[in-house]
């Protein structure tokens, strides 16, 4: 029984039930906005995660993925006055349509060659962002209203922070569930070698077309959120350097891992604030981060999670399917021994 | 016709440079089946260094252009004994491109921190008088000529070296085929290494010849991979010729899109060629096809 308290699934419970204390516990606003930053970020290396961690596609189009569904919520607000109820639905799916057409590009391309595709994707959505100013307002970006929460009794930036926290945990179950699914298996098994992985039965073009759909949406719901949070729009926070603070999230938290995920969404906001707080070089501590990170410790920070409970490793099948399985050591053998 | 022949004097100009970048790309990505991301930031650190050696410290042109090749030589041998050597024997090429990404930050932010912030664009003194001059009808500044016939003896200078020295030898016999390079004695490490070094200092000399043609800033290092990786795909990636005709193709085109449709096309026109030629023509103009291994 005691095992059972310590498990990894008890301890997010707790985490997360304690973070929906968060805003009650009397913080001033700036760590409110963290709090709401670090479940935006979750969220983005959750979906990030699926992508490159399990289906081991390394495509760089989340951060556009992310600002699509920003500029999709805010523009509809903006130009025709759409309530953000109703933009954000569509904002996400502007994200995951994009994001799903970028599993074309995959079908033909791997490594680098799908890495700089998609780079050069994400540069000329952000090129549009900068030069359409007619539609986007240019480099400057703009500002929408803040969310109001008219029946319920709380202000935007509780309210937003409850937000995040119900779509955080909600995709946070989406993505074990379905990395415990036959999905996570095929995922898995496409990642480490795509012709034997065909020749089990895997449609590439199905489930690469899903890993980017799922990368997509966990982005765009992500980007309609930070949309929310900041009532700002620009194009600065969906460049380059959000992509490497993304991969930076993964890396350090570690790849192919629900719960790594978890941790180095909330690392790196928190690495984000330290250093802007002391004034050091984004750039060279998350680059630093990253290389010394896949160089030194590639299985990421959740590695520690064996000094406490030298067993543990996250499972790619639901709990009742053991048995199943055992008798099924083909999907069993794609997954990577830590 | 006048603004014609302008738009193409430049684009070749322009064009001469990112052959130059993508000759670094093809001949790493020969020899080690790696596109190294941090080719641009040599370019770009040895831009500055030459800055710091021509402008700060009041050397010639020509011994800035020596120390900065050297400066991006001992750099990037570190780089990559330090680096990619661990990651080189994983059969996985996304490790060391993250790796990459992460050292090509690493390289911008502390050029930025030595050189200059956001926006702050250093100036290299010109060589000649910035005089445009005629050129069989054709309208050229005498700058972009050097730049222009520099280019094109570096070319012919590192064609020369791959095929009649020992070192290039080796370098086209790890490219050929690794493990067979290995079984005839080649210390193919220590040719990855080189390959690197040799791939930097092409970097270092297209930075120098550029620079007093542009402006110096910090973020140059990823535009001018952009352009450099563009050409190289173009040309097939595997090409040395394919690099050059891409560069001279993409530097000429970003020209034209610029000059007759919209001047800010010129900073997209590289995404675009690399994510048409990529899904439409993958082996590029030059490239050979290669079978997918099992």
């Amino acid at each position: 029984m005691a095992s059972k308290l310590l498990s990894m699934r008890a301890a997010a419970v707790v985490l997360f039930a304690l973070l929906l204390l968060v805003p009650l516990s009397g913080l001033n606003q700036y760590y409110l906005y963290i709090a709401t930053l670090v479940l935006i970020h979750i969220i983005l290396a959750l979906g990030l995660n699926i992508l490159v961690g399990y289906a081991g596609q390394l495509a760089f189009a989340n951060a556009a993925m992310f600002g699509i569904g920003a500029y999709g919520v805010g523009l509809l607000q903006k130009h025709f006055g759409v309530p953000f109820w109703l933009g954000a639905p569509a904002g996400v799916l502007a994200a995951m349509a994009v994001g799903t057409m970028l599993a074309l590009p995959a079908l033909r391309l791997s490594g680098i060659y799908l890495a700089l595709a998609t780079l050069a994707f994400a540069q000329c959505t952000v090129w549009v962002m900068m030069h359409w100013i007619s539609v986007t307002y240019g480099a400057s970006g703009f500002t929408i209203k803040a969310i109001d929460f008219a029946p319920l009794p709380i202000g935007s930036d509780h309210g937003m922070y409850y937000l995040s926290w119900i779509c955080c945990v909600l995709l946070l179950v989406l993505a074990r569930n379905t990395i415990q699914s036959r999905i996570g298996r095929a995922f898995v098994a496409l990642r480490d070698h795509e012709i034997a992985a065909q020749s089990l039965g895997v449609n590439l073009l199905r489930y690469k077309a899903l890993a980017f759909a799922m990368s997509g949406f966990y982005a765009g719901v992500a980007g309609v959120l930070y949309a929310g949070v900041l009532s700002f729009v620009g194009p600065e926070s969906f460049g380059l350097h959000q992509m490497v603070l993304q991969l930076a999230a993964i890396v350090i938290g570690g790849t192919a891992s629900i719960a790594g995920s978890v941790l180095g969404g909330t690392l790196i906001v928190v690495i984000q604030e330290i250093v802007r707080e002391f004034k050091f070089s984004m750039e060279i501590v998350f680059g630093a981060l990253l290389a010394l990170f896949v160089l030194f410790k590639p299985t990421g920070l959740i590695d520690l999670v064996h000094l406490v409970r030298p067993g543990w490793r996250e499972k790619l099948h639901a709990a009742g399917d053991e048995a199943r399985a055992a008798e099924a050591p083909a999907a069993a053998a794609g997954e990577r021994t830590a | 016709m006048m603004y014609f022949s302008y738009l193409f004097a430049t684009g070749l100009t322009t064009g001469a440079i990112y052959a130059l970048v993508a000759l670094g790309i093809v001949v790493v990505y020969r020899a080690t089946n790696v596109v190294n991301f941090a080719h641009g930031e040599m370019f770009m650190l040895a831009g500055f260094m030459a800055w710091s050696a021509h402008v700060t410290f009041g050397l010639s042109y020509l011994s800035a252009l020596a120390l900065a090749v050297l400066g991006a030589f001992v750099l990037s041998i570190v780089m990559y004994r330090y680096a990619f050597k661990p990651l080189m024997a994983l059969r996985d090429p996304n490790p060391i491109l993250l790796v990459m990404i992460g050292l090509s930050f690493v390289l911008k932010g502390a050029a930025r921190d030595v050189w200059g912030g956001k926006g702050d664009y250093l100036t290299f003194p010109p060589l000649v008088s910035p005089e445009p001059m005629q050129f069989a009808g054709i309208m050229i500044m005498s700058q972009q000529l050097v730049v222009l016939v520099a280019a094109l003896l570096v070319m012919a200078v590192l064609l020369l070296l791959l095929r009649y020295t020992r070192a290039g030898k080796f370098m086209q016999a790890t490219a050929d085929n690794a493990k067979a390079a290995r079984l005839v004695g080649l210390r193919i490490d220590r040719v990855y290494m080189y390959t690197f070094g040799v791939g930097a200092a092409v970097a270092a000399i297209s930075a120098v010849l550029m620079a007093p043609l542009t402006l110096l800033n910090p973020d140059m290092g990823f535009a001018l991979f952009i352009k450099g990786f563009a050409a190289a795909v173009l040309g097939g990636l595997s090409s040395i010729a394919g690099a050059i005709v891409g560069g001279l193709i993409l530097g000429v085109a970003e020209q034209m899109a610029a000059g007759y449709i919209e001047t800010g096309l010129q900073e997209v026109a590289a995404f675009v060629v690399i994510v048409l030629v990529l899904i439409f023509i993958p082996n590029g103009l030059f490239g050979t096809k290669v079978a997918r291994r099992v």
